[in-house]
């Protein structure tokens, strides 16, 4: 039977039975859509953990173990040369070294801040990188300019963030933007702790100056200029020979497992811990957008047996025309691909209809999410990320969703016989 | 092929009981049959004797009987689904004792069915046009069957089995639903195919069809006789 033809007349009959297949084709919109909405926010939802906990795929962190090898065969040091071994290593682009302030430093300010006063008393957690890590984020220059100057400091960009969402708030202070803090001045008091209540006897005051914000400083603490931390750590008589970890820049993400092969055969280790816990949110997401898209696909089911028995139906109303064409040389076959191809129309709307469901479903949480929902820490824009692929696997399902319902009637239709569906009453 | 159209030899039917417990209905035990080519066969006999369940075998439309059928030469036991569907496309065409149109499709349209399967048919609105002017009907072509009389749905249906012009006709009961004069325009029409060569059997209970008719047979306690009473006038 010719397409043209057999469309000819599966629509005369769509037509007929809209009524029950708009029902049916409700069904897999209701499936699909949940199912389209799931796998976007799943998505969504990907995207603001990799904001909140951004997971470079082409880089590790190198520390030297804590107990190992490396302490029996002579105490193991990440200093410059083996620095420059790692930066050897093949598949390796960059090498960036970090050296952590190995002495107590607190910030206290009181005054006036963007208009409002502040005191407030702060434990400093710093370390030093390369002005190469950073710089190109940086608003000022970014190096130690030596004794009695400002040292220059970058902030991970996620602390803007977090003061703006969370501190600031509760503290009535002003939203801020990273342009308004550049240049910022605080002072600093080195060599002293206010958590463990004591001074160290070289501890002395210096100022910070905010240069930038930048995704590539380390999360924890500020980010100080190398050289200005090897002075400081120097002045209170700590050991400046060695870094504390190596951040390593593979060429392409696919050298990153031979990079760290490499360096674990050197006796050293990567430091994990962040990857990790981006890993496992990553795969907690991961878990409850499956759950949920097969709690979809159950809906999506359920509807697949409610077309089965709309075209069961359909069947039985229908048996004596199925006798006449019959008669008038339709084979089974053509019987068959007629009530299939009513399901995939059916099918086709459901799943459109299902694609529609959810961008409307996610336009709607996203609004309310915008009015409803507090600010908090990289709330984002949108929940939901919707892809093509998503389209077409909604609708894809939908057909198959269809077709499989109507399989067994379509078969039964097929195989009716002829003289007996003439006569039907 | 020895020019036989029909050709039945030691043709069996008989259905199974309606509920269980019953009696089986023994339609023919061994009936046998010649239409040459060209001839215009009536059919009579009274209600519930197995006329349209014979038609249904000759039709290929009812596979379960014994005995041997041959339509055309072709013996309809050896054919399998498409190559009986492609019979009934091409060189049958029925006239079914409860006309059956599909209520989705205009007249013009159901008049077209046999043009949906198969290889389709040539010419195919033309001749559907043809066939709807043959039976008076024109001005319905647009029509849903809903909006047609019983006797318009009947003339509708004859000109679908007429549409493909196939060799065979197989009408049961044509002018059941149809005043007197309606009547005797399909008996015309009915001639004149079989002037023009159509080999045509027709269940009837119509005394202006069977002395129409080349040939008369009633159908009796399973057995098919000439009829008594009159003999066919061509
Ligand atoms: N599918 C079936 N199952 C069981 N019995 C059937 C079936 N179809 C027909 N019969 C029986 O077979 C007998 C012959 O039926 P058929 O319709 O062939 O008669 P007919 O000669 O065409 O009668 P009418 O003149 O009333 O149309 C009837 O008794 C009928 O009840
Ligand atoms: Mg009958």
């Amino acid at each position: 039977m010719r397409p043209a033809r057999l469309w000819r007349l599966a629509r005369g009959n769509l037509a007929r039975e809209l009524g029950a297949l708009l029902v049916s084709a409700g069904g897999v919109a209701l499936g699909i859509g949940c199912l389209v909405f799931f796998l976007a926010m799943g998505r969504g939802v990907r995207k603001v953990v990799g904001d909140v906990f951004p997971v470079s795929t082409r880089e590790v962190e190198v520390v030297v173990p804590q107990v190992g090898i490396g302490s029996f065969l002579g105490e193991m040091k990440l200093d410059e040369a083996l620095v420059a071994r790692l930066r050897a290593l093949p598949g390796v682009a960059a090498a960036y070294p970090r050296l952590a302030l190995r002495i107590p430093a607190v910030t206290r300010y009181n005054g006036l801040f963007f208009g409002r006063e502040l005191h407030m008393g702060l434990e400093l957690v710093g370390s030093g990188v390369p002005a190469d890590l950073v710089a190109g984020d940086a608003r000022m220059p970014f190096a130690d300019e030596g004794e009695g100057k400002p040292i220059p400091i970058v902030l991970n960009r996620r602390f803007l963030e977090i003061y703006n969402k969370v501190f600031a708030p509760q503290r009535g202070l002003p939203t801020l933007t990273d342009t308004m803090l550049v240049g910022f001045q605080f002072p600093v008091e080195l060599g002293r702790s206010y958590v463990a209540g004591k001074t160290l006897p070289q501890a002395y005051e210096t100022a910070l100056v905010l240069v930038g914000f930048s995704d590539r400083a380390p999360l924890a603490g500020i980010s100080l200029p190398l050289e200005a931390v090897r002075r400081i750590n120097a002045r209170f008589g700590q050991d400046t020979g060695s870094y504390t970890s190596v951040l390593l820049r593979a060429q392409d993400s696919q050298k990153v497992s031979s990079v760290a092969a490499a360096v674990k055969k050197m006796g050293l280790e990567l430091d994990e811990s962040e990857r990790n816990r981006a890993l496992q949110i990553g795969a907690a997401v991961e878990l409850v957008t499956v759950a949920l898209s097969l709690l979809a696909t159950l809906i999506t089911a359920l509807a697949a047996v409610n077309i089965a028995q709309a075209f069961y139906a359909e069947v039985r109303e229908r048996t004596r025309e199925i006798g006449v064409m019959r008669a008038v040389g339709a084979t089974r076959g053509d019987v068959a691909s007629l009530l299939l191809v009513e399901a995939a129309a059916t099918g086709i709307a459901g799943g459109l209809l299902g694609v529609l469901l959810a961008f409307t479903g996610g336009w709607a949480v996203d609004a309310l999410a915008r009015t409803a929902l507090p600010d908090f820490p990289f709330k984002p824009q949108s929940f939901f990320v919707f892809r093509g692929v998503h389209v077409l696997l909604g609708i894809g399902v939908a057909i198959l969703a269809a077709l499989s319902g109507a399989f067994f009637p379509a078969r039964a239709a097929a195989r009716l016989d002829p003289a007996r569906a003439l006569t039907a009453e | 092929m020895n020019g036989n159209v029909i050709e039945l030899r030691g043709l069996q039917k008989s259905y199974p009981p309606r509920e269980p417990g019953g009696a089986r209905t023994e339609l023919f035990r061994a009936l046998d049959l010649e239409v040459g080519r060209g001839e215009f066969v009536a059919v009579e006999g009274q209600s519930g004797t197995g006329k349209s369940s014979l038609l249904h075998i000759l039709g290929g439309l009812d596979r379960e009987y014994a005995g041997e059928v041959k339509i055309l030469g072709r013996d309809l036991r050896g054919l399998d689904d498409p190559e009986l569907s492609a019979l009934r496309h091409a060189q049958i065409g029925f006239v079914f004792q409860s006309f059956n149109l599909l209520s989705s499709l205009s007249a013009l349209e159901n008049v077209l069915l046999p043009d949906f399967f198969g290889d389709g048919v040539p010419d195919a609105h033309a001749r559907a046009s043809e066939a709807l002017a043959t039976v008076g009907l024109s001005d319905k072509a647009s029509a849903r069957p809903t909006a047609l009389s019983g006797g318009e749905r009947q003339r509708v249906a004859i000109a679908r089995a007429l549409v493909a012009k196939p060799p065979l006709l197989l009408a049961d009961e044509p002018t059941g639903n149809l005043d007197a004069r309606t009547g005797q325009g399909i008996i015309d029409l009915f001639q004149r195919l079989h002037r023009e060569g159509m080999t045509l059997l027709v269940v009837t209970h119509e005394k202006r069809m069977s002395r129409a008719a080349s040939r008369v047979l009633v159908l009796e306690r399973g057995e098919l006789a000439a009829d008594p009473t009159l003999e066919g006038s061509a």
